[in-house]
This record gives structure tokens, C-alpha cells and sequence, in this order.
């Protein structure tokens, strides 16, 4: 088998699935894809040869109300990367787990981001915190939650005169 | 009669062993002091490799809310009389991680110090001095 250009590769995507997406440079691509058949696609995706799953990252987009995972998949085949950007809600943080296809490093991005940003992922059995035990309130990484004042209140006393610097 | 604690200590401080419990850069910093430019061992302290040998624990870097747990368990398995050196600026006030909120700011809240050595890193002298303080104190006991 042949390896395929970024154009190409989209080319294929389009004529199978009706994604918007878009080649950002050499063997870079992004797509947005919904959360609707999500798994199977990715399922597709590894089909063709796309079968290292890098990372996925979280952002939270509090304006929009939206957390939106990046999934970055690299094709060794074809020397291309394409990113997977899924927009999900941010009250009722659900998602699909890729776990069924790539088992253990999704388990573990899944856990993280799990842990840091709140989102579950259903599918996934070991949602346990990595670093994070016996945490209450916030996932840390959610842009409302305010550290400054987390740590204030959790670690330091305003009236103690040596720690009242820390929340000017 | 039981055996008095300075004597204990006079004993103990003949041949020190010491446990390591770094988190971060601690352990980075402190090789020089194990390796042949500084050698401790000409001071008597070895590392040993298990807590329940060891004299005295060093705890370097910051610590974690996860990991502060496990230098407890460390810490209890250590046999009296027992010594905490804490190394760094992160122990003492938790450092440039000061408004980090996985990390604890002041180690002595969790498990009881002996010393602080100050430093981002601490100078293998530093170290040094430190140890020959605690020599100086012991011997001083009563």
C-alpha cells in the first residue's frame, strides 16, 4: 500500500463521511466530527491506518458552554497526523470512550482528562484519579475554577501576618 | 534500665544511614553529594535502600497531596530514634509551587522535621552542614 497525501486522505474522508474539515499544512489534518458515530469512525479511521493514538487533550470553552477533545491520531503508514476536534456539553461533560480500540493509551488520556476537566467517558472502567486523591470540588483544569483562591482558603490563613502576602 | 535517647543517638550517628524520599529536582540535586566530588560516605553516610534500616530520612522537592501520604508510610516505618531532614525551599513554604493546589505547602504540618535546609537547590555544603549540626547537637546531649 501506497502512502497517501494529507489531500488525499480528506478526499477519502469526504466521499465516506460528511465531516468539515480542513489540511492545516504538510500531513496535518483537523476535522470536526460529532459525537454521533464518534467510535465507528474512529474504528474507520484505524482501518485505514491510523492506528497510534498520541494524545487527547481537553479544552474547556466556558463561553460557549462547551468542552471541546482533541484527538490526535498519526498514521505511520501515511506520515500524517489528523486531529479529531469534538465539541461536547460542559454542564453534562459525556463521551463516548475509544478504549475498545486502543485499550490502553486511551485509558490512560481518558483517566487524565477525566480527573483534570471533569469529563466522563463512558465505556471506560478506570475513571480512578491518577493524581488527584480524594479530591472534592472542581476539576482543576476548568477554566471557573479560580486556584488562587482554592489554595487560599485550603492552605493559608488570612490572619497569620506572614501568609497575608500571598492573597494580596 | 532503658538506654537513654543521646546515648542511642551517640551510637547511631557513628555510622549514618539514610533513606531518600525525593519527589522532584531534590534527587537531581543531591547526587553530588552521594558521587566521589563530595562523598558523604567519608562522613560515615550511606544510602540504604530500605526505610526500616535507615537513621535518617531525607525528603526533598515538593510533595504532593498523593505523595505526602506516602513518605508518611515511609516516615512510620522507620525505626526510632529517628531524623527528617527536609531539603529545599519547597519544603519549607512550598516554593515556587506556593499557589499550586495539589501540592502541601509546609512539611512539618505532616510529619515532624528536625531541620530545614534551605535552598532552591541546596549546595551539597549546605547538606554538610546541616549533618554536622545534628553531630554537634548530639554529642552536646545529655
Amino acid at each position: 500500500m501506497a502512502a497517501k497525501e494529507a489531500l488525499e486522505i480528506l478526499g477519502k474522508i469526504s466521499s465516506e463521511f460528511n465531516f468539515k474539515g480542513e489540511v492545516r499544512r504538510k500531513g496535518r489534518i483537523w476535522l470536526d466530527t460529532p459525537t454521533e458515530g464518534f467510535v465507528d469512525f474512529c474504528r474507520w479511521l484505524k482501518e485505514q491506518g491510523f492506528e497510534h493514538l498520541s494524545a487527547i487533550s481537553a479544552i474547556d470553552w466556558p463561553g460557549e458552554g462547551m468542552c471541546e477533545l482533541a484527538y490526535h491520531l498519526w498514521s505511520y503508514l501515511d506520515k500524517t497526523l489528523i486531529t479529531l476536534k469534538v465539541k461536547i456539553d460542559r454542564q453534562n461533560a459525556v463521551m463516548k470512550s475509544v478504549t475498545e480500540i486502543w485499550d490502553g493509551s486511551a485509558e490512560a488520556h481518558e483517566r487524565e482528562i477525566h480527573e483534570l476537566f471533569g469529563i466522563k467517558f463512558e465505556g471506560n472502567n478506570n475513571l480512578t484519579p491518577l493524581f488527584l486523591e480524594d479530591w472534592e470540588g472542581l476539576p482543576p483544569f476548568r477554566k471557573d475554577f479560580n486556584w488562587r483562591e482554592y489554595v487560599g482558603e485550603k492552605y493559608y490563613d488570612r490572619d497569620n501576618e506572614r501568609e497575608r502576602v500571598y492573597y494580596d | 534500665m532503658p538506654i537513654k535517647e543521646s546515648t542511642k543517638l551517640k551510637r547511631l550517628i557513628k555510622a549514618i544511614w539514610i533513606f531518600n524520599w525525593f519527589n522532584s529536582c531534590g534527587f537531581i540535586e543531591l547526587i553530588p553529594v552521594v558521587a566521589s566530588r563530595w562523598d558523604m560516605e567519608r562522613f560515615g553516610m550511606i544510602i540504604v535502600g530500605s526505610p526500616r534500616h535507615a537513621d535518617v530520612l531525607f525528603i526533598a522537592g515538593y510533595q504532593t497531596l498523593k505523595s505526602i501520604k506516602r513518605a508518611r508510610q515511609v516516615y512510620e516505618q522507620m525505626a526510632a530514634p529517628r531524623v527528617v531532614i527536609a531539603l529545599g525551599s519547597c519544603t519549607m513554604t512550598g516554593g515556587m509551587y506556593w499557589d499550586s493546589y495539589n501540592t502541601i505547602k509546609k512539611l512539618s504540618d505532616y510529619i515532624p522535621v528536625n531541620m530545614y535546609i534551605p535552598g532552591c537547590p541546596p549546595r551539597p555544603e549546605a547538606v554538610f552542614e546541616a549533618c554536622a549540626k545534628i553531630f554537634q547537637h548530639v554529642e552536646e546531649m545529655d
